[in-house]
């Protein structure tokens, strides 16, 4: 895979748009959106909107769920009609200029029961691209996202990752001038990811302009420009860097060993008049935003020696995308305050007990091995994370724990029982919210959690005050009759996730919880999540987001099926070898580009702005060489330093190590 | 064009994948025409049938032969002291025949002598055909015991001499099938579009309604016209029936029908973007309208007056008719042309109707 990488470089296609109109229009704005509204009903999900995007422009679309963003996306495509306003695409209006769009909707709307093939075959038909140039097109996509073996396969039976790139090809064989992408790696693993965005730099190189809207801040850093969309409303538009300026603020980052009681009290010091603006958990450390850094963090030296609580790092930087996002949205009052959880039963006497013993696990599905001899345990009281790419076998992992699945091989026991996993009493113990929604959609909000709430059994008397609480949770007081189809996908989550714990089950298995919330909310999905364990719940869950797997207490890495690392996230991250090089340089991306010729393809990626290297060598002489490679190719280098590895960094590690190990059977 | 056969090769490869909805619509029909051929009978056997005589005399035997000899009637002994009401109510017989005591002697001296049939009616259809076959075979009796009369009436039937169920069926239910699986697969795959938001995609490229519907409605068309073929070689063979007279009005008939369904179903997926939902509405009309207005079942003429306008709507009814020309009476274009271009305008009008649903080629908001 690691040669893969090199592979995308090489293999990147010339496309046919002639170079030269491309920038001869350059005066004219790719997309310009004037006073664009839309009225649904009595609901005004966008609200005269302003955007223009250059060509060959990567610009994101960032904001909460609900913000409009999806609305935008389908007038830009000229699916949907707007109320009133103009949008246009390249000079012309959006419907007329479909030809010249390639539309990447939430859903990929890709026809599951054909092939790979098929679907792209499908497409370029539509569009009146001849069968030849489709083949050729086609496969040259296909090598260039490493799915070729795929043709064959169909589009129902891909991983979240190989669905999103295939409609990615879908979208680029009609060799489109603008891609309009909707929240295109929601639920999709960082290596996936990682690609995806590797590719989308190479395209807009070659002239493509692209719109995307993502739910992942350290992705958005990686467009030339960011609108911040809030209530069918752009709030500021401007580069990753001005955003963040616009801020006002630094960032302290800052280590200590108990942070969730950090966390606490320097919360309690915090708010828009103190010196500290905001505290914000990120991964294994806090993010504190700060007006004057020195005496911050002398207030934060007070504070923590008077509570007994020891720093074990701190230091200043510039505030990342995320923490703009999260304090911006905080300041306009979107934090979500809901009601203390109505807790009627206390299982902290179960605490420390084994609530999931699963020894040796093995699935085969029609001569594949989906799981391979997988053994862990947890505890009542701990919440464990299960890490891996897409297709790594962690939904059937989770299925076989929880006893919808029968194993093929190996033993489990689940809340004490090892015979029927299903019975009532077993069933009753626990709580499963499944990575699609588990919710009806053709039900109102109260619908479900009434439905919920009499499956599993709430008593008739706490039913009223935790349905109340779900909904104050979600932030839907008041829209309770709404059907829960027309919510926005990060909403339905935040009911899908309130109905998996009405019940307060001792065991919960969440499959990827947060996917397509927005990060405040996902920060509130953790706070839950940590006060459920407190109180002795046993809970599993998996993520994409890899900082928030940092809250684990312990973790689990599959790769193609097998459980390839365990222990606590600061374990794992130990045994991690070789040295983290952070670099500030002025192209990124052209600067990836350059070191993937010389190293291998997974020593290198992007988080945001900042350019990761891992190496062997002793940091000094590896940054010095760098440097000098960078610079010799023209490139400036703003800064250079060694870091500690981010959990990310050690699974992408660990991931494509495995890969090259031949472990590539990452597909059925 | 290209497209409309890029659109048609992509549901045609959806309709081959999803082999076993295929097969079912394929198989199907076959096992309604053998339950139906078998299960519903024009004629009547063997009925159960007591006779009360009152009489004894060897007229009244000869006369009781004569109903023995019958293959309609099974007559069944029941005392004469037994109320006759009891054997109709434990259903042991369906009809009662009373000889009265003096039937020998009227027969002698020449007066009509009157005798009793009572039929148990909660079936009224039976009911009419057992009152029908006594009464002819009363009239063979009296045949045979008297002098010919005067006038003697001769029947002939026509078209389905043996009142075969199988000729009369069998056509039948090659339209029912027709009116009902094609819509029902074409009304699922377009509710699926847009439940699975597949629907994004056609809009966001520059297809047009005509071309996406057409390409649609081609592939069901095919897969009906496989359907018609299964079928017709079934009552071809099985059934034995034959072209009573010119084919091509039926052949013209049914690409008609078939466009004619596919457009039906295709306007209900259209209008209601929901696959339980449409597919209950293509039931209700592809089975229930079919089935119950368009004298496939029951003669349109035995309609309540104010429903019976209804059946000069249904499409099926028009097509069976045209199908029973072509199988059994063999009238040809003469008789049914116009039948023809009624099914090619009810087919135009779904087609219109899908196409204003999809005109704009927009999410509906």
């Amino acid at each position: 895979m690691a040669e893969g990488h090199t592979q995308v470089i090489a293999a990147t296609p010339v496309r046919e748009v002639d170079r030269d109109a491309a920038e001869g229009l350059a005066a004219t704005p790719a997309i310009d959106a004037r006073d664009l509204t839309k009225r649904y009903g009595k609901v005004e999900a966008v609200r005269g909107i302003k955007l223009e995007v250059r060509p060959r422009e990567i610009f994101g679309l960032i904001g909460p769920d609900g913000a409009g963003k999806t609305s935008t996306f389908q007038i830009l495509a000229g699916v949907m009609e707007a109320t009133s306003g103009v949008a246009n695409i390249f000079g012309s209006p959006a419907r007329e200029m479909r030809s010249q769009t390639g539309y990447l909707t939430q859903s990929f709307s890709l026809y599951p029961d054909l092939t790979v093939a098929e679907n792209i075959r499908y497409c370029g038909d539509l569009r009146r691209i001849s069968p030849q140039q489709i083949v050729a097109r086609g496969q040259q996509y296909l090598r260039m996202f490493d799915m070729d073996r795929f043709a064959d396969r169909l589009a129902g039976k891909l991983s979240g990752g190989m669905r999103q790139k295939l409609s990615l090809i879908c979208a680029l064989v009609p060799q489109p001038r603008i891609l309009l992408l909707d929240e295109p790696t929601t639920g999709v693993d960082p290596v996936s990811r990682r690609e995806f965005w590797d590719a989308l730099a190479h395209l807009s190189a070659d002239g493509l302009t692209i719109l995307v809207a993502t739910p992942y801040l350290d992705e958005a850093e990686r467009c030339h420009r960011i609108a911040f969309m809030h209530q069918g409303q752009i709030l500021q538009i401007g580069s990753s860097t001005e955003l963040c300026a616009s801020l006002n603020a630094k960032r302290i980052e800052l280590r200590t060993p108990d942070l969730r009681k950090t966390e606490s009290i320097l919360a309690s010091h915090s708010g828009p008049d103190d010196d500290i603006l905001d505290v914000q958990r990120f991964g294994d450390r806090l993010d504190l935003l700060v007006r004057d850094p020195d005496q911050a963090q002398q207030q934060v030296t007070e504070e923590l020696t008077r509570a007994g609580v020891s720093i074990e790092e701190m230091h200043v930087d510039q505030p990342t995308l995320e923490n703009t996002f999260v304090a911006r949205l905080r300041a306009l009052g979107q934090d979500l305050h809901s009601s203390e959880f109505p807790s009627r039963h206390n299982h902290s006497s179960l605490r420390g007990q084994i609530a999931i013993d699963a020894k040796s696990l093995l699935k085969d599905f029609d001569g594949f091995t989906a799981v391979k001899n997988v053994s862990l345990q947890i505890r009542n009281g701990e919440v464990y994370g299960l890490l891996g790419a897409n297709g790594a076998g962690k939904t059937t992992t989770i299925r076989m724990l929880c006893g919808l699945l029968e194993p093929t091989g190996g033993s489990m026991e689940l809340a004490g029982a090892t015979g029927n996993l299903r019975s009532e009493a077993v069933r009753k113990r626990i709580g499963y919210m499944s990575q699609k929604f588990s919710l009806y959609d053709d039900l109102s909000i109260r619908q479900n959690l009434d439905f919920f709430a009499g499956v599993y059994g709430v008593p008739d008397a706490e039913r009223e005050e935790k349905i109340r609480w779900v909904l104050s949770f979600s932030g839907l007081e008041g829209k309770q009759d709404q059907l829960t189809g027309s919510l926005p996908g990060g909403w339905k989550q935040r009911v899908a996730f309130g109905a998996a714990i009405l019940h307060e089950p001792d065991i919960l298995f969440l499959d990827e919880p947060t996917s397509g919330v927005d990060p405040l909310a996902r920060r509130a999905f953790w706070t839950m999540i940590n006060r459920l364990a407190d109180t002795g719940a046993a809970i599993l869950v998996t993520t994409h987001y890899l900082e928030e797997a940092e809250q684990c207490n312990r973790l689990g890495m599959m790769v193609a099926g097998e459980l390839v690392a365990e222990g606590t996230p600061s374990g794992i991250k130990s045994r991690q070898t070789g040295h983290l090089l952070q670099l500030i340089v002025d192209q990124p991306q052209r600067a990836v580009d350059l070191l993937k010729h010389t190293t291998e393809g997974w020593r290198v990626s992007l988080f945001g702005e900042r350019l990761h290297l891992i190496t062997e060598d002793a940091p000094e002489i590896a940054i010095q060489q760098t440097t000098q490679q960078l610079e010799a190719a023209g490139l400036r280098v703003f800064s250079a330093r060694e870091d500690r590895f981010s959990l990310e960094d050690v699974f992408i590690s660990i991931v494509e190590k495995a890969r090259l190990e031949g472990k590539v059977s990452l597909e059925k | 064009m290209r497209r409309i056969l890029a659109q048609s090769r992509k549901e045609l490869t959806q309709i081959v994948r999803d082999w076993r909805t295929l097969a079912l619509a394929l198989a199907l029909p076959l096992v309604m025409l053998l339950l139906m051929s078998a299960a519903l009978s024009l004629t009547v056997y063997d009925l159960p049938i007591i006779v009360q005589d009152f009489d004894g005399s060897s007229a009244s035997n000869h006369f009781i032969d004569v109903f023995r000899a019958s293959i309609t009637f099974h007559v069944i002994a029941w005392p004469v002291d037994k109320p006759a009401e009891a054997a109709l109510a434990s259903n042991a017989a369906r009809a009662v025949l009373i000889i009265p005591p003096h039937f020998g002697r009227d027969q002698a001296s020449g007066v009509n002598s009157p005798v009793q049939l009572i039929v148990d009616a909660s079936d009224a259809n039976t009911a009419k055909l057992v009152s029908g076959d006594a009464l002819q075979i009363a009239n063979a009796y009296n045949q045979q015991i008297a002098a010919p009369a005067p006038v003697q009436a001769a029947f002939r039937l026509w078209f389905n001499p043996g009142l075969s169920s199988k000729k009369f069926y069998g056509p039948g239910v090659f339209v029912l099938a027709l009116s009902m699986f094609p819509p029902l697969l074409a009304g699922l795959a377009m509710a699926r579009e847009s439940e699975q938001k597949t629907i994004l995609q056609v809009y966001v490229s520059s297809i047009s309604a005509h071309e996406f519907l057409l390409g649609k409605i081609f592939a069901f068309m095919v897969v009906a016209l496989g359907e018609a073929v299964v079928m017709s070689a079934f009552l071809f063979t099985y059934f034995g029936l034959t072209f009573a007279g010119d084919p091509t009005p039926v052949f013209v008939a049914t690409i008609l029908y078939t466009f004619c369904v596919a457009s039906f179903g295709t306007m209900i997926g259209v209008k209601i973007p929901n696959q339980t939902a449409a597919m209950q509405v293509v039931a209700l009309g592809g089975f229930l309208l079919v089935f119950l207005l368009s004298g496939l079942m029951f003669p349109v003429q035995n309609i309540p007056i104010g429903l019976r306008w209804i059946s000069n709507f249904v499409w099926g009814r028009y097509f069976i008719e045209i199908v029973r020309d072509a199988l059994l009476q063999g009238g040809g274009w003469p008789a049914v042309w116009y039948k023809v271009i009624f099914i090619g305008i009810i087919g135009s009008i779904f087609y219109l109707l899908a196409w204003n649903g999809m005109r704009k080629m927009q999410v509906k908001s």
